[in-house]
C-alpha cells in the first residue's frame, strides 16, 4: 500500500475516532448537567431515563423543529419527562449548542413571552420557559400549564441555571448594530435563510447565501416614530459579501434606477450597502433618512 | 439613495424575487402555479360537522363517518359512498394508509378505523390493509401495495411551514433530513418514486383541530389549536394542502390582528404542483365542494 494511502487511511480512522469520542464527551456532558438537576420536583417526578439525542437521532426526537436546532449547529440534546398525578406531563431539554453564540441564537429564534430573571436572558410564555447560559440553550415545556405545573417549571429551571457554570457571552457581531432605537428584544441571530425567512421574507431562495459560514443579526429599531429593520451579515471574505449584494440588489424590478435601495409606494424604504466582509440591509425603513443612518451607523457607508 | 420615483411596491419586490429565483413558481405563500393537469379544475370536498367532537373534545366515530362517506361521495359524484369507494378501489388491491403519528396532533385512530372499513367494504381483503406511518419501508403490506390513502391532520411546522399531505410521503424515503433543503422544496419528488408514483387514490386532510402556529422544540401549543370539525377530501394533495394553507393562512390573521404569513413559507405544496405535476394550488383552479356546518369556514 502507497504510503500516501497509509496517511489517508489513519487520517480517516483519526476523524472517526474524534468524531466518536467527540459525541460521546458531550453527553457525558450533558448527563452531568442533568445530574444536578432533582428528579423529583414538587409534586412532579421523572419519568424513565434521560434520553439523549445527538446530530443524527434528534430527527427520531423532534419532529420539523431538529432543524432549526442543526441550523444552530446543536451537538447534542437531553431529554427529561416530569410525571405528576392527576397533571400533564413537563418536558426538560437540554440542548448543548457548541458555543455561546449559538445558543444565544437558538434563544433569539422566538422572543415572543415575558422577560425572565433567569440565565443569561430568559422567557416565558404559555407554559414554556428557555433561557440559555453558556453553550447550553434550556427549553421547559409544560404540556398543560397549571400553577403545579408552573411552579415546578420554575424551580427545574432554577436548578438547572445553577448547573450551569459557564458564562456565555453574546456575538460580536451585535456590537454592529447601531444602538440609537434599538429594540433589543427583536435581536434575532442566525445562520440560515429558513430561520431568517421566520422573520422577514426576502425571497424563496437563499439569495443572501447564508450558511454555516456566515453569521447574521437582525434587529428592530424605533426612531421619533419611524420603524426600520437592519440584516448585518458577516461573510468569510469581501468577494462573498458582494456576490450576496448583487444578488440582492437582483431583486429589483427592470428599470429601478436606484443603485442601492427601493422606496416602496407605502413609503418603505429598502437599502443596502457593503464594507468589506460584512452585507448590511435596512428593511421596511418608513423613511429613507432613517435607512441611510442605520447603515452610516453600522459602518457600511461613509 | 433610493428614488422616490421607482414606485415599487414591496409586494413587487417579493414577487419578483420569487420569479428570479423559483423561475415563476412560487410568489407569496399560495399564489404559485401548478401545471399537474392541463384543464380543468381539481376537485375538493370541505366537510364539517360541529357534532365530530364531543363535549370534552373527543372524537365522535359515528359522526367522523358520515362526514367522510359524503365527503367521498360528493368526490366521486356518486349517491352514496360505497360506489364511491367501488370507484377508489377495486378487491385486487392492496392498500396502504398512510396515517401520521406526531404525538401532540396524530391522525385520529378512529378515522383510521373508518377508513380500514371502507376498504373492506368496498372488496379489498382484510389482510390486505394496513395503516402505518413511520415503518411503512418495512410493512408488508405497503411493500406490495397497490394503492395508497393518504390521511393526515394540518399543522404548521418549523421547517417545512406546514405539515402537509405532501409531506407526509416522507417516511418513503430511508433518509427524510435528505429532502429537507430549502424548506423541504423538494418533498414532491418523493412522490414520483417508483414505489410510491400513480398509487394515491385519496387524500384526506383532517382539519378537525388544526395547529396554526407554534412554538418551542415540540412546536406545540394547545392555544394555537381550534376547533375547525373539518375535512378536506380530494385526489389532488396539492389542492387540498393549498385550501388547507389558506384556512391556516385566514386563522392565523384572525388570531394575531395582523398578517401573520406561515413561516417558512410552504413552498413545498406549489412547488409539488409546478416542478413535480402532482396537482394545482391557484384557488381559481380548484373546485370546493362545501357539506354540512359552514360558519367561521375563513376562506
Amino acid at each position: 500500500m502507497k504510503r500516501s494511502k497509509v496517511i489517508f487511511l489513519l487520517s480517516v480512522t483519526a476523524g472517526c475516532l474524534f468524531l466518536v469520542l467527540s459525541t460521546e464527551s458531550r453527553a457525558q456532558e450533558l448527563n452531568g448537567l442533568a445530574a444536578a438537576v432533582p428528579r423529583q420536583v414538587a409534586a412532579f417526578a421523572a419519568e424513565g431515563p434521560d434520553a439523549t439525542y445527538d446530530r443524527k437521532t434528534i430527527y427520531d426526537y423532534i419532529d420539523g423543529a431538529a432543524e432549526v436546532y442543526l441550523a444552530y449547529d446543536m451537538r447534542g440534546c437531553l431529554s427529561r419527562r416530569y410525571v405528576a398525578p392527576g397533571e400533564s406531563a413537563i418536558v426538560l431539554d437540554l440542548f448543548d449548542m457548541g458555543t455561546s453564540a449559538d445558543a444565544f441564537g437558538a434563544f433569539t429564534h422566538d422572543r415572543e413571552g415575558e422577560t425572565l430573571d433567569i440565565g443569561e436572558d430568559g422567557l416565558s410564555r404559555e407554559g414554556w420557559i428557555r433561557f440559555w447560559k453558556g453553550r447550553f440553550f434550556v427549553s421547559i415545556y409544560a404540556e398543560r400549564e397549571t400553577a403545579g405545573a408552573r411552579e415546578a417549571a420554575f424551580r427545574l429551571a432554577r436548578a438547572v441555571e445553577a448547573g450551569i457554570k459557564e458564562k456565555g457571552e453574546r456575538p460580536k457581531i451585535l456590537g454592529r448594530l447601531p444602538k440609537g432605537g434599538l429594540q433589543k428584544q427583536s435581536v434575532r441571530y442566525l445562520h440560515s435563510h429558513i430561520l431568517l425567512e421566520s422573520h422577514v421574507r426576502l425571497s424563496d431562495e437563499n439569495i443572501l447565501g447564508l450558511g454555516p459560514d456566515t453569521e447574521a443579526v437582525l434587529a428592530s429599531y424605533v426612531r421619533e416614530g419611524k420603524r426600520a429593520r437592519v440584516l448585518l451579515v458577516s461573510y468569510m471574505d469581501a468577494a462573498q459579501a458582494a456576490a450576496a449584494r448583487k444578488r440582492f440588489l437582483s431583486l429589483r424590478p427592470a428599470g429601478d434606477a436606484s443603485k442601492r435601495g427601493i422606496a416602496s409606494e407605502e413609503g418603505k424604504w429598502w437599502l443596502s450597502a457593503q464594507a468589506g466582509r460584512i452585507l448590511a440591509v435596512v428593511l421596511d425603513a418608513e423613511s429613507g433618512p432613517l435607512a441611510e443612518a442605520l447603515l452610516k451607523e453600522a459602518e457600511t457607508l461613509p | 439613495m433610493g428614488s422616490k420615483k421607482s414606485g415599487i411596491s414591496r409586494r413587487d419586490f417579493l414577487k419578483t424575487g420569487a420569479r428570479i429565483a423559483m423561475g415563476g413558481a412560487a410568489g407569496l405563500s399560495l399564489a404559485g402555479s401548478s401545471h399537474g393537469e392541463a384543464a380543468g379544475k381539481s376537485r375538493v370536498v370541505m366537510v364539517r360537522d360541529k357534532g365530530v367532537l364531543d363535549g370534552q373534545d373527543r372524537i365522535r366515530p359515528a359522526a367522523l363517518g358520515e362526514m367522510l362517506d359524503g365527503a367521498v361521495a360528493a368526490l366521486m359524484d356518486e349517491r352514496d359512498a360505497a360506489s364511491a369507494w367501488k370507484r377508489i378501489v377495486s378487491p385486487g388491491d392492496v392498500v396502504g394508509i398512510k396515517t401520521n403519528v406526531w404525538p401532540y396532533l396524530p391522525t385520529p385512530e378512529p378515522l383510521n378505523e373508518i377508513l380500514r372499513e371502507r376498504l373492506i367494504g368496498a372488496g379489498v381483503r382484510q389482510e390486505n390493509v394496513s395503516a402505518d406511518d413511520r415503518g411503512v419501508l418495512a410493512n408488508p403490506v405497503f411493500r406490495r401495495s397497490t394503492a395508497l390513502v393518504n390521511v393526515r391532520p394540518m399543522r404548521t411546522h418549523h421547517w417545512a411551514g406546514l405539515g402537509s399531505l405532501i409531506k407526509n410521503y416522507i417516511m418513503f424515503v430511508p433518509i427524510p433530513s435528505n429532502y429537507h433543503d430549502n424548506a423541504c422544496e423538494r418533498l414532491g419528488a418523493i412522490w414520483n418514486l417508483s414505489h410510491v408514483k400513480g398509487r394515491t387514490r385519496l387524500n384526506v386532510l383532517v382539519m378537525i383541530t388544526p395547529l396554526f402556529h407554534g412554538t418551542g422544540p415540540h412546536h406545540y401549543s394547545p392555544g394555537y389549536v381550534w376547533p375547525y370539525y373539518g375535512l378536506i377530501v380530494s385526489k389532488d394533495p396539492v389542492a387540498a394542502d393549498a385550501t388547507g394553507a389558506r384556512i391556516i393562512e385566514a386563522k392565523r390573521r384572525a388570531h394575531f390582528g395582523e398578517d401573520r404569513p406561515i413561516s417558512p413559507n410552504p413552498r413545498h405544496i406549489v412547488v409539488a404542483g409546478s416542478r413535480f405535476g402532482l396537482g394545482r394550488s391557484r384557488p381559481e383552479e380548484i373546485e370546493i365542494i362545501r357539506l354540512g356546518w359552514n360558519e367561521d369556514s375563513l376562506i
